[in-house]
């Protein structure tokens, strides 16, 4: 693996595989268009396995080049998630607060990360479509999309419970506060976007590349270089199967920056 | 929160009959579609009569210009079908409904010579020389004979007429033949069916395309040279329901169907004609019978439909899009197991351009069913299996390139998924991989495995610089991207400079992968489908695991062994299908939506379920006896069936619903696997509290004691017994005693006096201390209640199931049928008759405790005992059982070593809101997506109208179009030496007989 060799080797940049997983509809590629080409339009999204993206941003003096698998698809394709989330730095887990039961399902998410994937991934939960349960005058800078459909509810931070009938309908079904606290419970971080309006969405990036040990990537790939027959740590490769499915990971050093 | 399929269980390899049906496209009778959604339309008459088949071998002659070649082969017939392939099952194969042939005559010939004349719809005379002996060959014509009547009866001689109309072919041969004619062939043959060309015009079906143009140039794509070429075959050969494959054909196929013919050849190379011809009208009925029906399947649709080829002016107009909604929907009601997988979007869409939505409709059924069996199932088993037969194949062509994989860790998959969930219409410019799908439905799934090696193998050095997941898609994007340029851009030779990219993939797919064939990918799948099956199925463990909301107690190495005898008695006693997926009283549209949560459906098991789960994990839930006859010694094991087994289960199913799911059980065993005395005994005294006041009924102590003897009836001695009854004694004694006392149970004490025995017995009677005070009482009570209940559930590894036999071949057959249950069954039976005849036949009941196993006859059961049950008897089962699992179940999902210092990196990091902005500069590059379609300027449609010969250059001759596969294509052998030729030339010209 001479990785100076490899692609780019001007290039200082550190590499960071990012995964996206939510159920469907939350809003994910939504997510990773505002953040790669800041804009929210209608999806041709995936539809089989994920898409793959990059993105490179500026931290500091460092370059980080973001590997961005988006994961798209129904429950079926979920056997088929390892395969991407193998060997990822980051996970955005996605939900949508209007919607109880996606936080239910990235709540799934998270558990299977925390067991199967990378030790030292660093999971975000991001609470999307935040627009829908804000009133639109509280709504930060909407330059693009002032759709008809933003409604005026207030923007009440106590929302899900009783909304009042002089309240006409507060959509959001996962309160902020519970959120919350399950992420910080579970060591996640947390926040709440809208792919529609840029909110949160540029943070989620940038928190996520503060946390990420990133010394330790470039020690791993560096120490990866001198390390014999790296294919020797996949002793049980016959029995796994081009699709691994048993969640064996390993920590991922190779690295072309 | 989960489900559990045992779906996958149920898989039984073809047989040997099934894949000829298959190899012939043959409909599947059984299968032939009743809709399950909407109630079943009975539009498909079940075949009354058994299907007769028959294969014999003949030699099959065409007898006109330019296929004077005779082929020896099989002829098979199916009824309805007649079939034939040549020995070497490729160069000449046809499949013919019976009810297009119109004429069938015994030829006069040489002494010795059995030949039939077959004369079909479309005119075409094949000569079959019945080289079997005589008596075969006789049997074969009867058969032939019955089944052309039967046909006949069910009037499908008739629908023939109306059908063909709805295929292009009749349209083009029709039109041609009366327009240029200055071709050389003669139109004998034809000549009688010009009479009913009036109506043709506007009949047959066609797809988007016709109205939204075709994707490509027609002219780059050669389409009025091929559209000459497939006319002249076509006129000879037969075509729709008739067609005869000759090498010519896969030849014309491999050089690229021609727009306005591909959907018709396509449902004709498929078969999927057949379903059509033999359902009509089903598929508007399907819609009709389910309008307005609204299914998780019909919402997934919904979503996709704006995603599936949007590039496609069809698909940007509303026509397009219904129509795509129209046939994932009706897919979806005829299979409602299946119902709509993302990449049937994909495909739909791309075949829809070149067929109406019936035929659509019914080429989708065969993808599904027979040419990507299990892609799109829920568990995507078949993906999954087909991608790991891929890296086989990967690992034994291209080793290098595999090992390099390896060594940086690059998973195929990422690349490959798409390929072949897609047929690569999501990867390449569409023009390019609708000739991959040409190719595909006329040569078979072999096609996509032959591709995908080509595309590696191409890429091959450039594959052995990536680095990671990542860089091979990039590499992957850019080569499809390429595929439209010269293959070898610096070559002097002029001829070399205009093979495209493609032309190269074609070539290096089937020249150098021809190795690869159905058979292999058949026997690969074989081979590997058991380990498919297994890691679908311990990864759906581990995510129910996961997913449940309380482990209780257990670990999660326990939980999975609770789990195994879950699946295990979901797969011996199924639950009924309405539990499968019982979902919370669901979200209906009732008005306030959004309060309630919706539920996630969730498997759940009913009562005949739950007694062999329970016979799993409790000793005392089976009835083993072991029995010895002199030949073998064996335990017989049966599922217990009492009451006490009832009462658990509604005790467990906590959110009464008549079933319990994986959770329910978990929580359940909690509840008692890890009691103490004092728990245990309340534990079970709520079990038989059945109002749960508090208190037994007098019923309830008897009911209590029945459940004692069950428990106990196979233990040795009277030791048990005789506890029992002083239970009972002394429970009725304090009862009676101590019920002045136990004021504060508000007993209605009707007759006052005499109190004690005046209890009725279905009021109140014995308190939780009561009952204590009885048990502990008692020796073997106090013992059975400190340890021995909790012991006798025992979570122990069970035995691998057998997986749906994977072995092939006829020893694989036979030992099928030998080691089913029912033949060990009956090997058991027999051995026992014959025990009981030299009288060395014992039957001895394993006891479900086995505590005081030494009072009585020691010799005899002492020896039937294993040490191991008595050692486990006194103490609890747990601790022992799971540090054993620990070691064996836990090898699968080991976890990751220690990775290096986490903290490391934290310090050096800038912590504050520091300039972490996307890099403007590098942004507009990186926007790529690659699994998702990009649209290819290539695909463009353009105008199709001016299409003609006129518009070919002068030196374009029509044969050019066949150069670049000629090159590659393999001679085809007639199998024949040159005296059968003789013989079969003769023919030709013979005679009917009489
Ligand atoms: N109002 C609003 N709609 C959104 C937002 N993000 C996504 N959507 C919409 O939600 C739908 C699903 O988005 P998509 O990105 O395809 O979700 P995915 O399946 O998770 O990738 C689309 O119709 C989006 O337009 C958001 O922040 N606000
Ligand atoms: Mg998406």
């Amino acid at each position: 693996m001479a990785d100076s060799a490899a692609s780019g080797s001007v290039d200082k940049s550190v590499q960071v595989k990012l995964v996206l997983l939510g159920e469907a509809a939350v809003g994910k590629s939504s997510v990773v268009l505002r953040f790669v080409s800041n804009e929210f339009q209608a999806n041709k999204e995936p539809t089989i396995g994920a898409a793959f993206l990059t993105q490179k941003c500026r931290l500091e003096d460092r370059v980080l080049r973001y590997e961005i698998w988006d994961t798209a698809g129904q429950e079926r394709f979920h056997s088929l998630a390892p395969m991407y989330y193998r060997n990822a730095q980051a996970a955005v887990v996605v939900y949508d607060v209007t919607k109880a039961t996606s936080l239910e399902k990235a709540k799934s998410w998270v558990k299977e990360l925390q067991r199967q994937a990378n030790p030292n991934i660093v999971i975000a939960l991001a609470g999307n479509k935040v627009d829908l349960v804000q009133a639109s005058a509280s709504s930060p800078s909407v330059p693009a999309s002032s759709e008809s459909e933003d409604e005026a509810d207030d923007a009440t931070a106590t929302p899900g419970e009783t909304p009042s009938s002089s309240e006409p309908e507060s959509l959001r079904q996962v309160p902020r506060e519970e959120a919350q606290a399950y992420a910080t419970e579970a060591g996640l971080l947390f926040f709440e976007t809208s792919a529609k309006t840029g909110e949160g969405i540029v943070d989620i990036f940038t928190e996520i590349a503060k946390k990420i040990p990133i010394e330790h990537i470039l020690a791993a790939t560096r120490g990866a270089a001198g390390r014999p027959g790296a294919s020797g740590s996949r002793p049980g490769a016959a029995a796994e199967g081009s699709v691994n499915l048993d969640g064996n990971t390993k920590p991922k050093d190779a690295c072309n920056c | 929160m989960s489900t559990i399929s045992t779906a996958l269980r149920n898989f039984k390899e073809p047989t040997k009959e099934q894949l000829t049906q298959i190899f012939f496209s043959v409909p599947n009778t059984p299968s032939t579609p009743t809709p399950a959604a909407g109630n079943g339309t009975d539009k498909t008459p079940p075949p009354s009569q058994e299907i007769e088949k028959m294969d014999i071998n003949a030699v099959l002659s065409l007898g006109v210009q330019g296929e004077e070649d005779s082929y020896a082969g099989k002829l098979y017939i199916m009824a309805p079908y007649l079939a034939f392939a040549s020995l070497d099952r490729k160069s000449v194969r046809f499949t013919i409904p019976l009810s297009t042939i119109r004429r069938v005559e015994r030829l006069n010939a040489r002494a010795g010579i059995y030949a039939l004349s077959l004369s079909t719809w479309h005119g075409a005379k094949i000569i079959v020389q019945l080289t079997s002996l005589r008596p075969t060959a006789d049997l074969f014509c009867s058969l032939l004979r019955d089944a052309l009547k039967v046909e006949l009866q069910r009037g499908q001689m008739r629908a023939v007429k109306g059908f063909v109309k709805t295929c292009y072919s009749e349209a083009l041969i029709s039109t041609t033949s009366t327009v240029a004619d200055n071709e050389r062939e003669d139109g004998s043959l034809i000549s009688e069916e010009k009479e009913d060309a009036a109506p043709r015009e506007s009949t047959y079906h066609g797809g988007l395309g016709l109205k939204f143009k075709f994707p490509g140039d027609p002219k780059k794509l050669r389409e009025a040279s091929k559209i000459k070429l497939w006319t002249q075959y076509l006129r000879v050969h037969g075509r729709n329901l008739t067609l005869l494959r000759y090498p010519q054909c896969t030849r014309l196929v491999q050089v690229g169907l021609p727009n306005r013919l591909r959907g018709e050849m396509w449902e004709t190379l498929s078969g999927s004609v057949f379903l059509r011809f033999s359902n009509p009208g089903f598929y508007e009925e399907l819609l009709e019978k389910n309008k307005g029906r609204s299914t998780t399947s019909t919402e997934d649709i919904e979503k996709d439909l704006h995603r599936s080829l949007p590039e496609y002016a069809g698909y940007q107009s509303e026509e397009g899009i219904s129509a795509l909604r129209r046939v994932l929907q009706a897919y979806s009601f005829m299979n409602p197991e299946l119902g709509y997988c993302q990449a049937m979007n994909i495909l739909a869409a791309a075949i829809l351009i070149y067929m109406s939505e019936e035929q659509a409709f019914w080429l989708l059924e065969v993808l599904c069913d027979r040419l990507l069996p299990g892609y799109y199932a829920p568990s995507m088993h078949g993906t999954l299996l087909d991608q790991r037969v891929f890296e086989a194949l990967v690992q034994r062509c291209l080793p290098i390139i595999h090992d390099h994989f390896q060594e940086v860790d690059v998973q195929l998959s990422v690349a490959s998924l798409p390929w072949f969930l897609s047929l690569y219409i999501n990867s390449m410019p569409m023009i390019f991989a609708f000739r991959i799908v040409d190719c595909f439905f006329c040569m078979g799934p072999k096609v996509l495995f032959q591709v995908g090696l080509a595309i590696l193998k191409i890429n091959g050095e450039k594959l052995l610089q990536i680095q990671d997941d990542g860089g091979f898609l990039n590499l992957m994007r850019d080569y499809f991207a390429s595929l439209g340029d010269s293959a070898h851009p610096n070559s002097p030779d002029p001829r070399a400079r205009a093979i495209t990219r493609f032309q190269e993939l074609l070539l290096v797919s089937f020249r150098e992968f021809s190795i690869i064939t159905d058979e292999m990918i058949q026997s690969e799948r074989r081979r590997f489908r058991s380990e498919i099956i297994h890691s679908i199925e311990s990864f759906s463990k581990r995510s129910a695991i996961r997913n449940l909301k309380t482990l209780g107690r257990f670990s999660k190495e326990q939980a999975g062994l609770i789990y195994d005898a879950l699946y295990k008695a979901m797969c011996i006693v199924p639950p009924p299908p309405e539990l499968q997926l019982l979902t919370a009283p669901a979200l209906v549209a009732t008005g306030d939506v959004g309060t309630m949560t919706e539920e996630k459906p969730e498997t759940r098991i009913g009562l005949k379920t739950f007694q062999f789960f329970l016979s799993e994990i409790a000793t005392w839930a089976r009835d083993e006896r072991i029995v010895s006859n002199g030949f073998q010694r064996r335990v017989d094991r049966e599922i217990a069936e009492h009451e006490f087994i009832d009462r658990l289960f509604f005790f467990w199913d906590t959110s009464c619903r008549g079933a319990l799911s994986f959770q329910d059980l978990i929580s359940g065993l909690d509840g008692v696997i890890f009691n103490d005395l004092m728990e245990n005994i309340e534990w079970f005294f709520n079990l038989h509290d059945k109002n749960k006041d508090g208190f037994l009924t007098k019923d309830e102590v008897l009911t209590l004691s029945e459940t004692f003897l069950f428990i106990f009836r196979y233990e040795v001695g009277d030791a048990y017994l005789g506890a029992v009854s002083r239970f009972m004694t002394n429970a009725f004694e304090y009862g009676d005693a101590l019920q002045p006392e136990t004021g504060e149970a508000p007993i209605i004490n009707e007759q006052g006096g005499e109190t004690p025995p005046a209890v009725p017995t279905n009021q109140p009677y014995l308190n939780l201390a009561t009952f204590r005070m009885v048990v502990l009482a008692d020796e073997v009570l106090e013992s059975f209640f400190e340890t021995d209940l909790s012991a006798s559930f025992r979570l122990e590894p069970l035995p691998e199931m057998e997986l749906p036999v994977s072995s092939s071949g006829l020893l694989g057959d036979i030992w099928s049928t030998i080691a089913t249950d029912n033949n060990k069954k009956m090997f058991n039976m027999f051995t026992d008759e014959i025990g009981k005849t030299i009288g060395k036949h014992q039957v001895v009941h394993r006891p479900s405790i086995g505590r005081y196993t030494k009072l009585e006859e020691p010799k005899l059961r002492e020896s039937l005992l294993t040490p191991s049950m008595r050692h486990s008897a006194s103490k609890s089962s747990l601790s022992a059982e799971s540090t054993q699992t620990i070691a064996t179940s836990t090898s699968t999902s080991s976890t990751l070593s220690v990775d290096v210092n986490v903290g490391a990196g934290k310090g050096s990091l800038p912590s504050s809101n520091s300039s972490y902005t996307p890099h403007p500069m590098l942004q507009a590059a990186n926007i790529a997506s690659f699994m998702e379609r990009t649209p290819f300027a290539i695909d463009d449609a353009k105008d199709d109208e001016d299409e003609s010969d006129e518009d070919l250059e002068d030196g374009e001759n029509d044969d050019q179009v066949m150069d670049e596969v000629d090159a590659f294509l393999e001679a085809h052998d007639s199998g024949l030496t040159d005296a059968d030729k003789e013989v079969a030339k003769d023919l030709l010209h013979a005679e009917p007989v009489k």
